[in-house]
């Protein structure tokens, strides 16, 4: 499971031998999900506080993006006259891109250095270990029912960001910059296509976003040397890498969704 | 105290170890370390820092595998078992850790009642009998619904011993349960572990230092050192037997043959002054 048993000074093998020990540690979760089953209700804990916690940040910060992409285009648009398109340009910004890839920037900064200051402690005041003794296997009993929440509140949190960003581009278009709201929601619901934005875009990338970053999470819990500056580095990581995926994992997935 | 009238267990020896071999970082912690733990007494187990007494433990427990040996508990092979066996052998295996290890999202009842929730498909009604009697027993029923940061070093040591205790193991195994402890603390946890001994049978592993403590309830030492077993016997006798590795631990002398210098190149090489020497 560690990966710092390479050893090698090269950041490039360091950076491979972990991505490598992170798929292994992917297949001993995936083996230990029935298990989990029996753990329901931590599971369910785990989705409150993975999803439902994590919902004014989301809803703010959808809020927040709809407006100023709205206040952009509006300007952009007024160029050449095709201001009308603006609530449709906002939407397919949003679905496609923004909502899944800001989403998933948002899930990681709060709710995964969240589950991986929490493993990290865990293992640094031996209650990992203690699980152990008392025969509970911690894959099953901890990353499993974190995992999979994070799987299940990805999407979800991804629909109400761009439900807010929506109606934050609403705000500032029909009601502050007077776009008619008929036309608003008539290009909209033209050109918003069921599989290739909601389908694909919205709830496909979500669902793809959340296991990365919350498998990152959870994998550099486990993975964390059992100190305070263990921790501290765990949780960095857990940005950086999952803000890393997100992106690239976001470029490779439009290439083929397209 | 009265013979138990069931039949005596075939073998007295609930834990053998022998030739347990094990290298970390380089290091040899264990070199063919052979040990015996009598069923039903109070076994301590000394030595100084680093000499792998918690590592031992962890060993007896499969949590970590020896490079070579072999540790029979209750006559299974640790090391073979499979890991549905391993957790099932570990029911019957209470550890008291150190740090306590309290779940800090619990509170004390529920911290009790964890390996019962795992394990078991009792009724609520019974759990929570179940669990009110383990807290009577350490004298923190009072404290079931205060959480792990709101407990004292002592208490929370008392509820790790509570949650050891709470499936009736035939071992428990005690990683240093009186550091950090005040007096009157440390006589509670000394007089705990020396009731469950006497009332339930139960098989001790306790790994400490204080031999004044050790002297109270242990019936058997030993003195671990060099990867072996250097000596042992009566926690009251012991410092006497006149072997250089007791008087050194006994006696608390900074060197000996566990020597105050951790092994390291020729100082006057490290300096630079090695070639001025004839």
């Amino acid at each position: 499971m560690n990966a710092r048993r390479w050893g090698g000074s090269n950041v490039v093998t360091q950076t491979l031998a972990q991505i490598g020990a992170c798929g292994l540690f992917l297949l001993t979760l995936l083996a230990a999900v029935p298990r989990s089953f029996q753990y329901f209700r931590e599971t369910s804990r785990q989705l409150w506080f993975v999803g439902a916690m994590s919902l004014t940040i989301i809803m703010v910060c959808g809020l927040f993006v709809g407006m100023v992409l709205m206040l952009q285009l509006y300007h952009v648009l007024s160029i050449f006259g095709g201001t009308s398109a603006s609530g449709m340009v906002v939407a397919l910004s949003v679905y496609r891109e923004l909502g899944p890839v800001v989403t998933a920037l948002l899930f990681a900064g709060r709710a995964g250095t969240a589950i991986t200051a929490e493993i990290g402690l865990m293992r640094a005041t031996d209650q990992i270990a203690a699980m152990e003794m008392m025969a509970v296997d911690p894959i099953a009993y901890v990353a499993t029912p974190r995992f999979l929440a994070g799987v299940v509140a990805m999407p979800l949190l991804c629909c109400v960001f761009c439900a807010m960003a929506v109606f934050g581009g609403h705000l500032v278009g029909v009601t502050w910059l007077g776009i008619d709201n008929g036309t608003f929601w008539s290009n909209m619901t033209a050109q918003v296509d069921l599989r290739t934005d909601i389908i694909n875009g919205v709830l496909l990338k979500s669902l793809a976003f959340g296991a990365v970053v919350t498998l990152i999470a959870v994998y550099q819990g486990f993975a964390t040397a059992a100190t305070s500056e263990g921790v501290a580095h765990a949780t960095t990581r857990t940005v950086v890498a999952s803000s890393i995926a997100i992106l690239a994992l976001d470029f490779v997935l439009t290439a083929f969704l397209m | 105290m009265t013979e138990p009238v069931s039949t005596p267990p075939a073998d007295d020896t609930l834990v053998r170890i022998r030739g347990l071999t094990t290298v970390l970082g380089g290091r040899a912690v264990f070199d063919g370390l052979d040990m015996d733990i009598p069923r039903g007494r109070i076994t301590a187990i000394m030595g100084a820092s680093g000499t792998g007494k918690t590592t031992l433990l962890k060993h007896i427990t499969g949590h970590m595998r020896a490079d070579a040996g072999q540790i029979l508990l209750d006559g299974e092979n640790v090391a073979e078992l499979p890991r549905e066996q391993l957790y099932e052998l570990r029911e019957g295996i209470g550890y008291l850790f150190q740090n306590s290890a309290l779940l800090t999202d619990y509170d004390v009842f529920e911290n009790v009642a964890f390996p019962l929730r795992r394990h078991t498909r009792l009724p609520e009604v019974l759990i929570r009998n179940v669990v009110l009697m383990k807290l009577q027993a350490v004298g923190l029923r009072g404290a079931a619904r205060l959480m792990p940061s709101e407990l004292s070093g002592g208490m929370a040591r008392r509820v790790a011993l509570a949650r050891a205790i709470v499936f009736d193991p035939m071992l428990i195994l005690y990683d240093e349960p009186f550091v950090g402890l005040d007096p009157v603390a440390l006589n509670q946890i000394l007089l705990l572990i020396a009731t469950l001994n006497r009332t339930l049978g139960i098989t001790s592993v306790l790994v400490a230092h204080e031999l004044s403590a050790v002297r109270e309830i242990a019936d058997h030492v030993q003195l671990l050192a060099n990867g072996k077993v250097v000596a042992q016997g009566d926690p009251k006798t012991i410092a006497d037997d006149g072997s250089p590795w007791t008087r050194q631990f006994f006696g608390g002398e900074a060197d000996g043959p566990v020597p105050f210098q951790y092994p390291a190149v020729d100082f006057a090489t490290e300096l630079g002054f090695a070639g001025a020497r004839p």
